[in-house]
């Protein structure tokens, strides 16, 4: 008696199990094909690009940061340019002025006209030593378009660590406390007009300055 | 009395680097100092270096009209959740294997000029002496500053 009643759902339950399975399979394909195009999109960028892409592109976080002037600044502002841009900050004897040497060589690169679509941007994580004017003083030094930025120890970390770059300050004992150095991260960013991030560069790829240029125009003739 | 006294200065200034140190068997060649940014208070000196002895040497800084200290620095990687971060560290040396070669470029190994005393401009020349171990050897050097390196 049992056994009968057992059966028929045992059918119920195959059947079921048959649909579940197709579904599953079908679910699975879509979801394989749906990765390998993503995949195959990125890999199409990544081969048109020298820096490091973003496929998708995420959205640029808009830092909110006062600018060299002493005036609010957020990336958000730059809508409509490609933004290009680093952390670091002034008193780096090394690595900081041979990136932004480097972003004066890839700026001035450009065509005039894609130069006016174009801002460099230096966040100095420094804000201790880095006033607005230190920044005024320093910064037009590798172009006159240049814009330094720099603000309060949170609003810098909350742009530092959207963008996955960090800082520490490296006091030695006994030093003046106004002397230390700071190690940083020394990528460049990559954001197009639309505030998308679309681009990674890490500190020995800004050498090639064509190469980054053609990307930024590439960038901007996609928008 | 002035005048002995100057005179046992200047005899002095003569000797030392007769008495102290020797010219080490280097070869420089691609120097450079950085010119300084405005605003910056420290700057960097670029170059190859090749030992032209069978011993390996130690540059273990020098000196120079310009700055208060040179001092041999490296460039540190480390990753941070994926991520490197760059930093500098003073060393005590850089060593040079016998024959070998050292270079001291941007973003790697450099001679750190810090507290500056003149700003250079590209074009200057700037005297620096490198000093090596073993022993006090020494190489005295006109370098230009320039902007990016020399082609």
């Amino acid at each position: 008696m049992s056994e009968r009643t057992f059966y028929p759902s045992f059918k119920v339950q195959g059947f079921n199990w048959r649909i579940v399975f197709a579904a599953c399979a079908i679910a699975l394909t879509v979801l394989v094909a749906f990765f390998l195009s993503r995949y195959a999109a990125y890999r199409k960028l990544q081969e048109q690009f020298y820096g490091q892409v973003l496929e998708p592109a995420q959205e640029g976080y808009d830092f909110r940061l006062i600018d060299q002037n002493g005036k609010a600044f957020q990336l958000s502002q730059l809508r409509g340019k490609v933004v290009l841009f680093s952390f670091g900050y002034t008193h780096c004897p090394d690595v900081c002025p041979t990136t932004l040497t480097d972003f004066g060589k890839i700026y001035r690169a450009l065509s005039e006209n894609d130069r006016e679509r174009v801002q460099v941007l230096f966040i100095s994580v420094d804000s201790r030593r880095d006033q607005p004017e230190t920044l005024k003083n320093y910064i037009p030094y590798f172009d006159a378009s240049f814009l330094g930025l720099t603000g309060d120890a949170n609003h810098i970390n909350e742009a530092t660590r959207a963008y996955g770059a960090s800082y520490e300050f490296v006091h030695h004992p006994g030093e003046d406390p106004d002397v230390y150095l700071v190690n940083h991260s020394a990528y460049a960013y990559l954001i197009d007009p639309d505030g998308k991030w679309k681009a990674i560069y890490d500190f020995d790829q800004l050498r090639e300055t064509e190469k980054v240029a053609a990307d930024i125009r590439r960038v901007l003739k996609s928008s | 009395m002035r005048v002995k006294t100057l005179f046992i200065v200047v005899l002095c200034a003569g000797l030392l680097p007769i008495a102290s140190a020797e010219p080490a068997s280097v070869q420089v060649t691609n120097a450079w100092i950085r010119e300084v940014p405005p605003a910056a208070t420290d700057t960097a000196a670029y170059m190859k270096i090749r030992n032209l002895s069978q011993t390996p040497l130690q540059l273990v800084g020098g000196s120079s009209t310009i700055a208060r200290k040179v001092e041999p620095m490296v460039t540190t990687k480390q990753t941070r959740g994926g991520h490197e971060v760059l930093g500098m560290e003073t060393v005590t040396g850089l060593t040079i294997p016998g024959r070998g070669t050292l270079e001291l470029k941007p973003g790697g190994d450099h001679l750190m000029m810090m507290g500056l005393l003149s700003r250079p401009k590209e074009g200057d020349q700037v005297k620096l002496t490198l000093k090596f171990s073993p022993g006090d050897q020494q190489a005295d050097l006109q370098i230009p500053v320039s902007k990016e390196p020399p082609k």
